[in-house]
């Protein structure tokens, strides 16, 4: 079996009292070295605090709404609105108030802060779900598919070309009446299930170029010395999967969970604004879309939730980015 | 009639996305809309004596392209087929000549009828059983050949061919001589007894009395169809034209152009002009797009209009600027229909009436109220003839009161939240979903229990009227044909209509007495009689049966460039009048 790098003790390394500069050649992991260049990377630490920020803000929304005295669709349209359905107190109008932070959404009254908030949650919930769940997918099909020959790689194969063949928005069109017609007549299942549709069509048609990524990684790595000594001494397949090529693919893997969260966020908000996104629960992308027509008159009710995107997506990416360089032993900078 | 926006409108009513108008900002409250006052009215008036040629308004210029920019799509062009507002309004001002017509009157405000093709606004027997009309001489097809009065005829018979014509009116079934036998033109190669032409003289026989033939016979399928040049399938790419502009170029779903009708003459017209050269329609354009484009009045934006109402975003800036701003009524209702066969406590219906949200469901349905949206309690909205204002609830029509909703709840037997209300939303319409929540909301402080059934855009109208669904309330509304209630509760309230494919009585209204005093109005009074007896019995279906929740009247608000000149609204269709529009000098 190949010594791998994590394996190598690090008591052996420090105890060779022979060579004088010890720290110098102190043994490190590819992680730690990947992690100590990204601490060095100070764009990648102000992206990661802005996403540990959108993440508190979402894990505390229901407190913080709390915190601004705010409540999630509870706006009175015949108090709250004058006679031409804007707003009768706040942006765009009356100027700020801490009654409603953010303003309240003309017609509906409902309360922007709070639809923030929310919106926020739900953003980060569906990415880091859809993420999960087609990384998860992802790696295990490649796993199998290039560690297996024959009709076993062959037929995965041919199910990933199939899903690869399926057209991602067509589907989402697809499958939201079904939904609907499914479940019309249970309103709080209809929200609960328009949700999981959701996340099962993220999930489950985003995972291909991953599953093909770890194939191709595993169809050479399983011709190594170290697979081929595992195999000869008997260690079972599923340990050399997961204990032997698993730890090899950690780079590729983290790569693209980093960079999948912020298509994930971009993708959720999309539907959201084609309508056929999240629907019982607040969401950036919907609010998006009932403000743009309001854009020349209240500008504000559509900068919030286009502001919340941008900012996320964009740290996501550039920490994504970082990740990636970090995790790329041959990047030079 | 049917209304330009079919799915929405049908569909979701109370949850329509129609959107804001009216007043200045601040100051002056969008309710000062002239044509909502008392006596604003739908066409309920006649003038038989209305005089050839229409004088030319003194700002008129001649010549110039008018530019109109909507977000519908007109569904057909076909003369028997236009029975919704849009396709009614641009052949019967422009295109098409009916026997009769409506023409705008600058002192009232209001739509009146007059003569068209026809010298007068028909002579009906003593029984209304035969209505004559005379054709005017002079009157000319596009291509130079005399119009007949067997080309009226053969209209006539066309309509009637409801398999390869649909979805057109279809009183002519119900009331014109052999109308349930009689299949078209296309079919029936036989005789039609129905129609006698006799010189310039055309007598249209009925089967039972009908006191508003005058009324019917403004609809384009009242127009002249030469037989040789119909084909059913195509006629609708280019209705010959009898009226001052015939179609050049006409695209389905996308443009039609209109230029001049030069063998059209002004001295057999009482109710048109040919002030421009010609019209330029585009459909299904992006409303943001157009409300800017018309908004901003640069270039060709001042000969453009529109026909869709304003939305609530756009309202604030032609606000500013009112005089580009028309706005009135449409002569629509908006229910919530209850399902007589499944809430059938009447201290229930009231319940729902006392509960209902009135102005919260409104607003977050984008209407403004007062403007886009008028409250209201009789089921025949303003300006029909012989309508009686009346309050069943003694709530204005806007007026919640859960209070009382449980009262009589508790009255009918139900505790609170046992008394399960069903309706449907569109779930994929933003608007209707805001509204959804109002009403649940609503429902909910009123002592029911609120469950919404999700539907989409596409499917609700189907939903609605399907009597397996589960919904014990139906959202929708009506408009009239004409302003008499004739056009109204005979077609949506009796109880013959039950179980019919459909679903035309959404109520599933079937009472004998009521069903009793609308034959007795329909076989037995003359139209001065009719009228205000439908006025009562509107009052008195409403006060003792309370079968539907009056949920507010259609209005209208529409907006033009700076040049466009003679632009009011027609309030027989909620539409521009086109008929006498112009470019100002």
């Amino acid at each position: 079996m190949g010594i791998q790098p994590t394996e190598l003790s690090e008591n052996d390394v420090q105890a060779d009292d022979a060579i004088p500069v010890t720290s110098a050649v102190a043994g490190r992991s590819p992680t730690q070295i990947a992690l100590s260049r990204l601490r060095a990377d100070k764009i990648a630490l102000v992206c990661f605090a802005i996403v540990v920020i959108f993440v508190l803000i979402a894990v505390f929304a229901p407190l913080l709404t709390k915190m601004f005295g705010v409540e999630l669709h509870a706006g009175n349209p015949v108090t709250d609105l004058d006679e031409f359905n804007y707003p009768a107190f706040g942006p765009p109008d009356h100027g700020f108030t801490w009654k409603a932070p953010l303003g309240i959404a003309p017609n509906t009254a409902n309360d922007l802060t709070a639809e923030w908030l929310y919106g926020a949650r739900t953003s980060l919930f569906v990415a880091t779900v859809a993420t999960l769940v087609s990384t998860v997918i992802g790696v295990v099909v490649g796993l199998l598919a290039g560690f297996s020959t024959g009709w076993l790689d062959r037929a995965l194969n041919f199910v990933i070309d199939v899903f690869l063949s399926l057209p991602f928005i067509l589907v989402a069109l697809a499958v939201a009446p079904i939904i609907v017609s499914r479940f019309n007549q249970q309103p709080d299942k209809l929200v609960f299930w328009q949700f999981v549709a959701l996340l099962a069509v993220l999930s489950f048609l985003t995972w291909m170029t991953l599953a093909r990524l770890v194939r191709g990684e595993v169809l050479s790595l399983r011709e190594r010395e170290f697979v081929q000594a595992a195999r000869v001494i008997g260690v079972p397949t599923r340990r050399i999967l997961f204990k032997e090529l698993l730890p090899n693919l950690v780079a590729p893997i983290i790569v693209s969970i980093s960079l999948g969260l912020p298509a994930f966020v971009t993708a959720e908000a999309g539907l959201a604004y084609l309508g056929i996104g999240v629907v019982g629960a607040p969401s950036w992308g919907q609010t998006i879309n009932k403000a743009v027509t309001f854009f020349n008159t209240y500008p504000l009710y559509l900068y919030a939730p286009i502001v919340g995107v941008t900012m996320l997506v964009m740290a996501l990416n550039l920490l994504g980015d970082a990740v990636r360089d970090a995790f790329d032993p041959k990047t030079r900078r | 009639m049917r209304m330009k926006k079919p799915a929405v409108v049908l569909a979701t009513a109370a949850l329509m996305t129609l959107a804001a108008c009216g007043g200045g900002s601040g100051n002056s409250g969008p309710t000062a809309s002239k044509t909502l006052a008392a006596g604003g009215g739908a066409g309920s008036f006649k003038n038989k004596d209305a005089k050839a040629p229409l004088a030319m308004p003194s700002d008129a210029s001649k010549g110039g392209t008018l530019t109109v920019l909507t977000n519908q799509v007109p569904a057909y062009l076909d003369p028997t087929q236009a029975y919704f507002t849009d396709s009614t309004a641009i052949l019967s001002d422009l295109v098409t000549r009916s026997l009769t017509q409506y023409a705008y009157n600058e002192k009232t405000n209001d739509m009146q009828l007059i003569p068209d093709m026809a010298t007068d606004l028909g002579r009906p027997s003593s029984d209304n059983k035969s209505w004559t009309f005379t054709l005017r001489p002079g009157l000319k097809f596009e291509d130079g050949t005399p119009v007949k009065a067997e080309d009226v005829a053969y209209a006539v018979k066309r309509s009637f061919a409801i398999a390869e014509l649909p979805e057109g009116p279809t009183y002519n079934t119900t009331f014109f001589l052999d109308g349930d036998k009689y299949k078209g033109p296309f079919k029936d190669k036989g005789a039609y007894n129905g129609v006698v032409v006799k010189g310039n003289d055309i007598t249209i026989k009925m089967r039972r009395p009908f006191t508003d033939m005058d009324y019917y016979a403004s609809f384009p399928s009242f127009t002249a169809i030469p037989q040789a040049k119909d084909n059913p399938q195509t006629y609708g790419n280019h209705p010959i034209a009898t009226g001052p502009y015939k179609f050049v170029n006409y695209k389905a779903g996308s443009e039609l152009t209109l230029t001049k009708n030069t063998n059209w003459d002004p001295s057999t017209d009482p109710g048109r002009i040919q002030a421009v050269d010609g019209w330029d329609f585009k459909f299904g354009q992006d409303t943001a797009k157009l409300e800017n484009v018309i908004i901003n009045d640069n270039g060709t934006a001042k000969t453009t209009l529109t026909y869709d109402d304003v939305s609530a975003s756009s309202y604030r800036q032609i606000a500013q600027d009112k005089a580009r701003l028309v706005t009135g009524t449409s002569p629509c209702t908006f229910m919530w229909y209850l399902d007589m066969t499944k809430i059938k406590d009447v201290n229930v219906r009231r319940a729902v009436g006392y509960a209902y949200p009135y102005k919260a469901a409104w607003k977050a349905g984008g209407e403004i109220i007062g403007v886009t949206r008028v409250p209201g309690t009789s089921i025949l909205p303003p300006g029909t003839a012989g309508r009686v204002e009346y309050d069943a609830l003694g709530n204005k029509g806007s007026e919640t009161d859960p209070a009382k909703a449980k009262q009589l709840l508790a009255k009918a037997g139900f505790k609170p939240g046992q008394f399960e209300i069903k309706f449907l939303f569109a779930s994929d319409d933003d608007l209707s979903v805001a509204a959804k929540n109002e009403i649940v909301k609503g429902l909910q402080a009123g002592g029911f229990k609120a469950t919404p059934i999700a539907s989409t855009s596409e499917t609700i109208r189907t939903d609605r009227t399907d009597p397996k669904s589960p919904i014990n309330v139906r959202s929708s509304g009506w408009c009239s044909d004409w302003p008499t209630g004739g056009s109204w509760f005979p077609a949506q309230w009796a109880g013959s209509l039950v179980g019919l494919d459909g679903m035309p009585n959404l109520a599933n209204f079937k009472q004998k007495d009521m069903d009793d005093q609308q034959d007795h109005i329909l076989d037995t009074m003359t139209p001065q009689q009719a009228a205000p007896a439908w006025g009562q019995f509107d009052k008195s279906m409403e006060t003792k049966y309370y079968p539907a929740v009056v949920t507010g009247y259609d209005g209208t608000a529409m907006m033009h460039g700076s040049k466009v000149g003679g632009m009011e609204n027609d309030n027989v269709r909620g539409m521009p009048t086109f008929a006498r529009m112009y470019i100002t000098k």
